[in-house]
């Protein structure tokens, strides 16, 4: 979600095999550099699987280009990946957020073949979209400061995540600015 | 005076002919309290009510438990629906009250299992007053066992547990939609019923205080709700003991989690609060 000059992005802690709970701190969203994080929902081995590839891609632009990726064209660079696997796609819905050039908020969703989605306010994924969807759309203002996205990011998350089966378990948000980040767990309902 | 056996347990449904007067169901004039239900002329029958059964698709998503101590029946559930991922409820009442002094569980369709509590309710009722004398568990399990048995392979889907307390002691019964009745002292039905077994088995002994034996049967159904996604919401615990059924707490599972396994404070925070504050 896009606040004034700066950003959240947040997830639940759940993994889960079908109805099993497995671990309730698993990591589903992952720093490429200071200012770009992306969130990975869907299949966990997945999940990691392109995390690793996408740091390995992003570490290599780094020492040919000698600066750090801006976020529009890694966007790009995730597209163009998950749809090199068409037919045999990542089972992976990512998330992407990052402050690009003038610390302007970027923030874009994809589908799991690359279909790039760009949004000015949010954009969500996973088991509960639906949920997320109207939870967000009630809950966002434009212009909000740190301190006041945390608190709408956190209360949409726990709202949404309540009233699926398969999320949940505790939530996950950063709050990017461009002088720092905050990392938070956020207690919620352990059922 | 001979008394007379009642034996309309053993008379099957579906072989009433049936006239739809409009509203679906009606009582038929030789048995009053078997309601005989419609059922669809069509070519393909068995196809159909396959089909039917998808198309409801009943989802077993729940965490019920009960067992047998010295004190009585401990009777425990979650109290969460789901329609696949979706949570529709948090706060279904899984435990039905029979009677008094009998419960019974709900797991699988709700519809299902409401409508035919509801109904092996009133043939109880029926029972005590034309024989004067209490319907034991024994026997009540046996009715709805009965009636589920001759609509075997219609699609209906009920697991449930008969509790009580009659004349012979506390009584537990298994009763499900495939017409199998169990008895015995330890079950658990539902999806999140292995986690529950987990707990309850390692924790049970027959001698135990009522408040022992809830707090164990609490503890079994909020390890479920933890483990299993389809489980959750409240934990509900009933006792019943010889003079009938008593709730004994309705706890939320997100709070009882916190009770548990209160949150640490990390040792960053202690250490700041301790640091002695330096004057200028």
């Amino acid at each position: 979600m896009v606040g004034k000059n700066c950003f959240a992005i947040a997830s639940d802690r759940r993994l889960g095999v079908q109805l099993q709970t497995i671990a309730t701190d698993f990591q589903r969203v992952f720093k490429i550099h200071d200012k770009l994080y992306i969130g990975l929902s869907g299949l966990a081995t997945d999940a990691q699987t392109l995390y690793q590839r996408l740091v390995f891609r992003h570490k290599l632009y780094q020492l040919r280009e000698e600066r750090d990726m801006k976020p529009e064209t890694f966007a790009s660079l995730v597209s163009a990946m998950l749809y090199e696997r068409r037919f045999g796609p990542y089972f992976c819905q990512p998330v992407i957020a990052g402050l690009g050039e003038n610390d302007e908020p970027f923030i874009c969703t994809m589908d799991c073949i690359g279909a790039k989605e760009l949004a000015k306010d949010f954009v969500v994924s996973g088991t509960s979209s639906e949920s997320l969807y109207g939870a967000c759309e009630s809950m966002y203002k434009p212009n909000m400061e740190p301190e006041e996205l945390f608190e709408t990011v956190s209360q949409a998350l726990m709202a949404s995540v309540d009233r699926d089966c398969l999320a949940g378990w505790g939530g996950h948000v950063f709050i990017v600015t461009p002088t720092e980040v905050q990392e938070r767990v956020v207690k919620g309902r352990m059922d | 005076m001979a008394m007379k056996v009642d034996m309309s347990a053993l008379e099957t449904n579906f072989s009433i002919p049936c006239l739809d007067d409009g509203d679906g169901m009606h009582l038929s004039a030789d048995s009053p309290d078997v309601p005989s239900m419609v059922l669809p002329t069509c070519a393909d029958f068995d196809g159909f009510q396959a089909a039917t059964k998808d198309m409801v698709k009943n989802k077993r998503g729940t965490t019920t438990l009960a067992f047998i101590f010295d004190k009585g029946v401990i009777v425990a559930a979650d109290s969460r629906a789901s329609m696949g991922g979706y949570i529709s409820s948090q706060t279904v009442r899984k435990i039905i009250e029979i009677n008094p002094y009998m419960l019974g569980t709900m797991a699988g369709g709700a519809a299902d299992c409401q409508f035919w509590h509801r109904n092996l309710g009133n043939k109880c009722r029926l029972h005590e007053l034309s024989n004067k004398r209490r319907i034991s568990i024994a026997g009540a399990s046996k009715l709805l066992a009965n009636i589920l048995y001759s609509y075997r392979g219609m699609g209906l889907s009920i697991g449930t547990m008969i509790a009580g307390f009659d004349e012979k002691g506390p009584g537990l019964y298994y009763v499900d939609s495939e017409g199998a009745r169990l008895v015995g002292n330890r079950f658990s039905v539902g999806s999140g019923s292995l986690y529950a077994y987990g707990i309850l088995d390692e924790g049970y002994r027959f001698n135990m205080s009522v408040e022992e034996a809830a707090e164990l049967a609490r503890r079994a159904i909020y390890g479920a709700t933890f483990r299993d996604a389809a489980s959750g919401g409240c934990v509900s615990v009933y006792h019943v003991g010889p003079d009938g059924w008593k709730k004994l707490s309705g706890d939320d599972v997100g709070e009882l989690h916190y009770h548990y396994y209160p949150v640490q404070k990390t040792p960053v925070e202690q250490e700041m609060t301790d640091a002695p504050s330096t004057s200028a």
